[in-house]
């Protein structure tokens, strides 16, 4: 990490006040808050990396998250017109009908972002059908599938088996993770990948996007 | 209770109780699991049903039971749905309610304690629960001083008090009439996870171990004799069966080894430590994948814990690095109940009974719990092997355990709201027998109080 900048470090090791001080002062100087908001990936990507090799648990991640989202409420209304998340590979994603647990879930989204993919997360309990739509209407290459409840093995297959119906299967690869799910569950439900936990489920969309 | 009845359930609890001892048994429980959703819904209610309806859900168990004889242990009931209902709780999502009728009940994360209220929490939790968190999480209390928000203590209470006499009811329906023990009886959670649950949530309780360490380290410590002295409020009386302890957030990789032997660890063996001097044992569910940190077991007295082990985790694992300190439960995949054939299923008993149940200690379950989608076929080949290759002796029967003696002192005395003394004052002295009057009046004092934390998670 040694060409991080000083606020990319002080993100890093997740010193909020020094974050915050860092980038009042940039502010006052002038610098564009678009480079702001670049140091502070970059600091992102550093956590994601961290979280991958063990060093950084959920509770960083989350902790950097919370940082990242003050700052960005004071930067947004700065930033005017400019769109920061139009760009980047797509991953739909969402826990399955009958589900609503999404702490799983929102850990993938957070390291997608961090390694920067477009992620439209579609949130918790959602509908075969609307994944279809999303795809459909986004072009993504990559479907994340996530439940908690091994009750939610039938509605991922019924997620795959509406892809099919629906024509758009042969260009979606279906991710599958969650505590419950594992090969054989992937198995049964149609699906490409199995994900053993977040950091795979990274690796995965990677691999898919950079063949 | 007709005698072999009685004879069935003793023989049952005695081997329950040696397996939970590590100590030498006949043969392995068949069934032993403390949460068998597969049996809720076996006899083909819905959830809804099972949730609400008392008798569809007692006829139900006895359908279990008489189709599965060879089942060793079976809860009795999880969720009875009316009481959530009576105030309006917010922390769960019901089927047949705001669920459809046939999908679990489920856990709703949210921030119900704010940030800058742990020193309530800590110095006057009465204060703490009833003026702030209590008002969020029970709806029917929104409106504060009217007379649906009284209505809602009303009923609450009232639920609270039917539900105690159901589970009685139940645990003895299937005591006397199928000679079932229970897996566990009572329940508390970790501290931690306490205030991680239904308190501050994840997120809050994530920024918290950063931003006020302390507070979190002294509400985990203050939380520890209201949250013991409740369970044994709801505990077997007898101490015949485990108390029950879900545990959450100490799964890897939520908090860091470090966090984890800070923050969550503390205090869980100082809770679990006071029940084992008391006299109970405890039955743990290490929800997700504890790996990195269940090695802590090895640090209570041998043979008064079991741990459920999860689907991400590996039972042999466990057996070899804490198997000789607690029983473990687990080892078949959930999946392989819903998805695997009976063969699998007989194969991986056989090979579990081989290897890491092979010298006792270890409970075939899935992880903690038989799922609700089990093909029944599954289940019938899971406790045909059980039998079949869970045998270790002809000779060996297992007595049934004397209930410990009290432990003076080292029970937490039970909160009140208010405390007798100053009843008394206020009566100006009793013209009785003070103890009559005393002991009611405190009786109701601490239910009220456990009454106020039942609605913790």
């Amino acid at each position: 990490m040694a060409q991080l900048t000083d606020l990319a470090r002080a993100l890093v090791d997740l010193e909020k006040d020094r974050v915050n001080a860092i980038v009042e002062d940039r502010l006052k100087r002038e610098t564009s808050p678009l480079e702001i908001v670049k140091e502070l990936n970059d600091g992102m990507i550093e956590i994601g990396e961290r979280f991958t090799s063990c060093e950084y648990f959920i509770s960083e991640l989350m902790y950097s998250s919370h940082i990242m989202k003050e700052i960005m409420g004071r930067l947004e209304p700065l930033l005017g017109q400019t769109d920061l998340s139009e760009s980047g590979n797509i991953v739909v994603i969402g826990t399955v009908k009958g589900d609503i647990h999404d702490i799983g879930k929102n850990i993938v989204v957070t390291l997608l972002k961090n390694a920067g993919f477009r992620v439209i997360d579609m949130g918790i309990d959602v509908p075969a059908d609307q994944f279809a739509e999303k795809l459909k209407e986004t072009g993504a290459k990559v479907l994340g599938l996530s439940c908690l409840l091994n009750i939610a093995f039938q509605e991922m297959k019924n997620v795959v088996d509406t892809l099919r119906r629906t024509g758009i299967r042969d260009r979606v690869k279906v991710i599958v993770g969650g505590q419950p799910t594992d090969e054989k569950v992937r198995e049964y439900v149609g699906a490409d990948y199995y994900a053993l936990d977040a950091v795979a489920g990274v690796k995965i969309c990677k691999k898919i996007y950079s063949p | 209770m007709p005698d072999e009845i009685q004879q069935l359930f003793e023989e049952r609890l005695a081997r329950y109780q040696a397996i939970i001892a590590l100590e030498p048994t006949d043969r392995m429980i068949v069934g032993g699991t403390g949460s068998n959703y597969f049996a809720e819904v076996y006899a083909g209610y819905t959830r809804q049903e099972m949730m609400y309806d008392i008798s569809k859900w007692m006829a139900a168990e006895s359908k279990f039971a008489e189709d599965f004889p060879e089942v060793d242990l079976l809860r009795s009931g999880r969720i009875w749905a009316p009481i959530f209902d009576s105030v309006g709780f917010r922390l769960y999502r019901l089927p047949g309610n705001d669920l459809p009728k046939n999908t679990d009940f489920q856990f709703v994360e949210g921030e119900w304690m704010k940030a800058d209220e742990y020193d309530l929490l800590i110095n006057n939790p009465v204060e703490f629960l009833i003026e702030h968190r209590l008002p969020r999480v029970l709806g029917e209390l929104k409106e504060r001083g009217s007379a649906r928000s009284y209505m809602a203590f009303l009923k609450g209470g009232m639920a609270y008090m039917l539900m105690a006499q159901v589970m009685r009811e139940r645990v003895l329906n299937l005591e006397k009439k199928h000679g079932l023990p229970q897996p566990f009886q009572g329940v508390m959670l970790a501290p931690f996870d306490t205030l991680a649950d239904g308190y501050r949530g994840l997120q809050g309780i994530m920024i918290d171990l950063f931003e006020r360490p302390d507070k979190v380290l002294e509400a985990c410590d203050a939380l520890i004799p209201d949250s013991v002295s409740c369970a044994i409020a709801t505990a077997n009386p007898l101490k015949q069966y485990p108390i029950f302890m879900p545990l959450h957030r100490g799964t890897h990789p939520f908090l860091s080894p470090k966090q984890f032997d800070t923050f969550y660890w503390p205090s869980l063996f100082k809770a679990i430590m006071l029940l084992i001097e008391a006299g109970y044992t405890v039955r743990a569910y290490l929800e997700g994948d504890w790996t990195p940190n269940w090695h802590h077991w090895n640090e209570f007295p041998r043979g008064k814990i079991i741990c459920d082990i999860d689907n991400k985790a590996d039972i042999s694992r466990a057996k070899s690095e804490i198997g000789n300190n607690v029983c473990l439960a687990g080892g078949i995949p959930d999946r392989m109940f819903i998805l695997g054939t009976p063969e699998e299923i007989r194969s991986r008993v056989k090979e579990l009974c081989e290897t890491a149940g092979r010298d006792g200690g270890l409970i075939l379950n899935g992880g903690c719990g038989i799922p609700y989608s089990t093909k029944p076929e599954n289940f019938r080949a899971y406790v045909n092997a059980t039998l079949e290759y869970g045998k270790y002796s002809d000779t060996i029967k297992p007595k049934l355990k004397k209930a410990p003696p009290p432990s003076v002192g080292k029970i937490p005395s039970r909160r009140v709201i208010t405390p007798w003394e100053i009843k008394l004052r206020e009566f100006g002295g009793v013209m009785g027998d003070e103890t009559l009057i005393k002991e009611a009046w405190e009786t109701f004092e601490q239910r009220a109080f456990c009454w106020l934390r039942f609605w913790d998670w």
